[in-house]
Parts: structure tokens; sequence; C-alpha cells
């Protein structure tokens, strides 16, 4: 049980002379067990006084907190800028180790218990033959276009992403050390979009600088995406869809001919 | 050339083949008069197994370290869709803005299969040479071939296309430092540079398109000063394309070497496995220790004959006639009447035993 801040006090005053006491008759040993313990009694007052101090313990579960990155940013995203998005707004900590196993993880959850999640976190597909593409993870509540990656893709979703941590910004009003990072790191490649200094990285610049950029790559982007979607609906099961065909399974059902 | 190919896969018996990558094609380049490379590498020996065997290993090899840096210099300029590179050719090349697509060729569908992962990248190739591809390719995979065989090239490249033009962009983490850089490392990078270029030429010709497509300048992507910001330098690699066009032609030419050899020989690891391999000429040189892994072997080959080799190409060069350090000295003390062709030379030895013996008295 815990004691009161008051007896705490008495015990730290008590033991400081004790320490006192020992250090003047020369046993340190003593000494030593003493401001031991009176470090320890220190700690206890301040978490009974102050609050806090224990680590705060983790609340989300690796696969929300991803989601909610993922959320934020609203198009497939490599575990590099998922856990920088999550540093930046989100609180609680996110090991970008941790998501390694995730996206198998999800994967033998649906195939044990087909949609009995309200979402699984799954692989973006490949455009040309709707294969799992490396390192880069979606939601599968996301439309089935947005969920694809052709071509134009990794440039396009970069400036997705730059508009929607803009918006979030401007919208939540955050800002400082967190966020200034994660501002640059899209500011510094964007046409336009930085000012001279990392400190200029400025949320409205950003954003139309992001936006005047996907307008030149929007139009051919939407058309591949939604093309290859129309091939996954037409040619691939639930589980695909969802996880990315394998290229033994493709060839086998095109008897044996590559895509 | 099945003739060719038979007896060389009869030199290297029943150990599996080893393929080139970039590396040791351009390590061939480095020494082209050794015949005993040029054989082993066509035949496809496993040369680390051989120099182990005999008893001079090799200590060979990038260290963890370099290969971690270089890994995670390589990843950091293609996050974010390669935004950082994007941001690069923009500013140093002029690349248009609409021009962002990447095919990124490492993977079939999942499936590493070299002969797959060629077959795709040639028809993303000739889909962008038909105009309507991207811009950059992530790790095509290219392939020569070397004596018959094909070899698929280690594929830790992009190409690029700007206009009608193809370049290769190598990525590599040691510094450019105002505006310079170990001039070794670029040596390298730009030999193994130049075995891309050729072999994206080949590929280029081969889909009906002049070699001239593929620019003769390499792209290397390095950090510039001391911090991480990639920068971009243009290294023109036309000397060590036509060093390595030739030696490949020489390569092709190895029948003439195996011609000369023993019909029953191997270089199967066993019993007569070191005078088999002495049996074909070496040319050692010292730069040798640093690219080909039975340099120890034939370093302590020309130490036993006192071969004037081991003073390095130029000094070899220099000393032209004279076979052996022994003999040089002879010649220099005139402790040896010189032969008609070795008066020359000895003339000249003999000035630089007066100079030397002159320059040590001062120093005393």
């Amino acid at each position: 049980m815990r004691e009161s801040p008051e007896s705490l006090e008495q015990r730290i005053a008590g033991l400081r002379s004790a320490v006192r006491r020992a250090l003047a008759g020369g046993d340190r040993t003593a000494a030593r067990a003493l401001r031991a313990e009176l470090r320890a009694a220190e700690d206890s007052w301040e978490r009974a006084v102050l609050g806090g101090g224990d680590p705060k313990p983790v609340l989300l579960p690796v696969r929300e907190q991803v989601h909610h990155a993922l959320s934020l940013l609203g198009v497939p995203a490599a575990p590099k800028l998922i856990v920088a998005v999550h540093d930046a707004f989100f609180s609680g900590e996110l090991a970008s180790s941790r998501l390694t196993s995730l996206r198998r993880d999800e994967e033998r959850s649906f195939r044990s218990a087909p949609y009995s999640r309200p979402y699984y976190l799954c692989a973006a597909l490949t455009a040309d033959l709707l294969a799992p593409a490396r390192g880069l993870l979606v939601i599968s509540t996301w439309p089935l276009p947005t969920r694809i990656v052709g071509p134009y893709s990794p440039r396009a979703d970069f400036l997705t992403s730059a508009i929607r941590v803009a918006e979030h910004t401007l919208r939540t009003g955050a800002g400082g050390d967190a966020v200034r990072p994660l501002l640059w790191r899209f500011a510094a490649n964007i046409p336009g979009a930085a000012g001279d200094h990392p400190h200029d990285a400025d949320p409205r610049r950003l954003l139309t600088a992001a936006t005047a950029e996907l307008e030149v790559h929007t139009g051919k982007d939407t058309e591949q995406r939604r093309q290859a979607a129309d091939r996954a609906r037409r040619q691939l099961g639930d589980v695909e869809q969802l996880f990315g065909a394998r290229l033994a399974a493709a060839a086998r059902a095109q008897n044996g001919r590559l895509p | 050339m099945t003739d060719l190919a038979a007896r060389l896969d009869r030199l290297r018996g029943d150990a599996p083949a080893r393929n080139h990558d970039a590396r040791t094609i351009a390590a061939l380049t480095t020494n082209p008069g050794c015949g005993r490379r040029g054989l082993m590498d066509a035949a496809g020996i496993d040369k680390d197994a051989v120099a182990r065997y005999l008893g001079f290993p090799a200590p060979f090899g990038q260290s963890q370290f370099a290969i971690a840096r270089g890994n995670a210099f390589e990843k950091q300029v293609k996050d974010d869709g390669f935004a950082e590179l994007f941001t690069l050719l923009r500013e140093r090349l002029g690349l248009p803005v609409p021009q962002v697509a990447i095919e990124s060729l490492d993977e079939v569908g999942g499936n590493h299969g070299s002969e797959l992962r060629h077959a795709q990248t040639r028809r993303a190739l000739a889909r962008a040479l038909a105009g309507d591809g991207s811009t950059l390719f992530d790790h095509p995979l290219l392939r020569l071939d070397i004596a018959g065989q094909p070899a698929y090239l280690e594929p830790d490249v992009l190409a690029f296309r700007l206009g009608d033009k193809f370049y290769v962009i190598e990525i590599k983490s040691f510094a450019i430092i105002d505006g310079q850089a170990d001039p070794e490392q670029v040596a390298a990078a730009a030999r193994q540079s130049a075995v891309y270029v050729l072999a994206l030429r080949r590929l280029l010709t081969q889909l009906g398109h002049p070699a001239t497509a593929v620019s003769h300048e390499v792209i290397l992507v390095c950090p510039e000063n001391f911090s991480n910001q990639p920068a971009a330098a243009f290294v023109d690699v036309r000397k060590q394309l036509s060093v390595i066009e030739r030696q490949l032609s020489r390569i092709s030419r190895i029948d003439d070497l195996v011609a000369a050899l023993p019909e029953e020989m191997t270089f199967e690891l066993g019993d007569g496995l070191a005078s088999a391999i002495r049996a074909v000429e070496a040319r050692y040189a010292p730069d040798c220790v640093s690219s080909c892994e039975l340099a120890f072997f034939c370093r302590d080959e020309a130490r036993a004959c006192g071969s004037t080799d081991l003073l390095g190409i130029a000094v070899r060069d220099d000393v032209g006639g004279v076979e052996t350090l022994a003999t040089a000295l002879g010649l220099a003390d005139g402790s040896l009447a010189p032969s008609p062709e070795q008066v020359e030379i000895a003339a000249k030895l003999r000035l630089a035993r007066l100079l030397r013996a002159q320059a040590l008295e001062g120093v005393a």
C-alpha cells in the first residue's frame, strides 16, 4: 500500500540524519545502504506528490497505433514513415521492429477467421502483377485503387502524405520539435515547399507546393490504379484482394503462362 | 564454342560454377595480362576455395560496417518514393517534374529467379523505349555473355531515362568532400558501372536500338562532405568501357589458352591442383592482392623465383628483359656479364646503383 506524503517526509528527514551520522562515524557500508533507502523514499515522495514518474504504459496495441498513423496519411506507407508520423502526432512509443511481423500476423488471422476484425493491416498490391508490394502497409477498409501502387504511386503517395500531414498540423495546431522534422522531411524534397532552414518548415507552404505537384501526377496515377483495381476484382479471390497474389498462384491460374 | 564450354566444364570438375558479377568482371580488367585469372574465371572456378585448399586463403570481402553503411545510405536516398534522388535529379539534370514513374525490378511477384527478373527488365526497358515507360528502374537485372556463359549482374544500380538517353546510377556511401572523392573508390565504382553500362548497351542493341542510347557518363550518388545529404557527380567511363570490351573479347579467345593445356588437366580440388595451376602463366602484380583471391598464391610463387613482378608493374616494365631480382642485382654490381640484349638495361642499372651509393654517402 502507498505511504502518505507526510509520513514519507518524516522518513526522509530521519534517513538524512541517519546518513549524516553514519558518515560521521566512518561506517561507509551502512551509509551506502541508508542512502539507497533515502533515494527510494524520495522517489516514492515524488510519485505521490507530482504523480506520474512511471513510464506510461502503452495503452494501444501496435496494430491500433499503426492504424491511427495510416488513417492520418490515407495512402500506402513504409514502416519508417508510419513510425515518424506516430512519433510526431501520437503518444506512446511505436518501435519499428514491432512492425516487421505485423503483416504476416494479420494475414494469418484473416485466413483462420475471415472478416472477424473490423480492419486488417495488409501489404499494398503492385499494379502490374497484383503481388504484395514490399514494405508498404495499407488498411483493408480502404478502396481497392488506393491499396494498389503503380509506377507513379510512390511519388503521388509521397505528395499526398505531405498534404495530409500539413493539413493535420494546421487543423490541430500541433507544432514544435516533434512535428518539425516530419514537415521538413517532406518540404526538403518538394519544389517550392522549403524555406532556407529546417526551422522554416511551414505547413501552409508545404500544402500549396505539394498540391501543385500532385496536380501534375494525379491523372495518370489514378487511371493506372483504377485499371489495376478492375483487374484485381476480376482475377483475385477475397484473400488475394487483401494480401496479394503470389506469382506461383497466378501462374497456375493462367495455365502455367506468366502474366 | 560448345567444345570450349565442355572443356571449361572439365577444368572446373564437379564443383558448381560461380557466376561472374560486376565486381569480378571489373577485377578482370585491372590485370588484363593474367592468363591464370582469365582462365579460371571463364571456367567459373571458385578461386576462393582453390586458394584456401592451397593454403593461401585471402582475407577477402567487404567489411560488415561498410556494407551496413552502404545499405543505410542507399535506403535513405530511396526512401519516400525516391524523394531525395528525384530532388537531386531535378536540380542537377533538370529532370521535368512529370517524370516520376518508378519500376521496381528486384522481384517478380515475390519470385527472385534471375531469368524471370531479366525478362521483366527487358519488358520494362522495351516499354520505356517505345516512349511509354517509367523514368527510374530500380535493380534491373542485366546479363552479359562471358565465354558463352550468361553472367547475371548483381543489381545494385538504377537505370534512369531522361529524354531518349539512359543513364546508370550507382549509389555509393563514400563521401565527396569539397568536390573530391577518394580516387581509388571512384575508380572502382567507375569500373563496376562500366560493366553495367556495357550490359545495358547490349540489351538495348538486342531490342533494336543504338548502343549510344546509353550514356557513357555514369551518375554517382554519394554523401556530400560530412553530411548524409546526397550529391550527384558524373563519371565518364569511356576508358573503362573500352578496357572491359577488349577484355571480354580476349576471354572469348580463351580457347588459345585452353588449347595449350594437356587434355586431361583439371582444377578440381585434389593432389594435382597446385601443379595444374602453375601450368597456366600468371602475371602477378602487387595490386592483385586487393582484387584476386589467388593473389597470395601467385605472390608466393613470384617470391620463390625472385621475379621482378614483385616490385610492381612500373618496375617490371622499367627493367624489361630482366626476369629475376638476382639478375638485376648482378647486372648492377657488375658481377654478371650482360648478354647482348641486356647491355642497355645493365648500364641503366649500374647508373642507378651509383646514384644510390652517392645518395647514401651524402646522408652519412
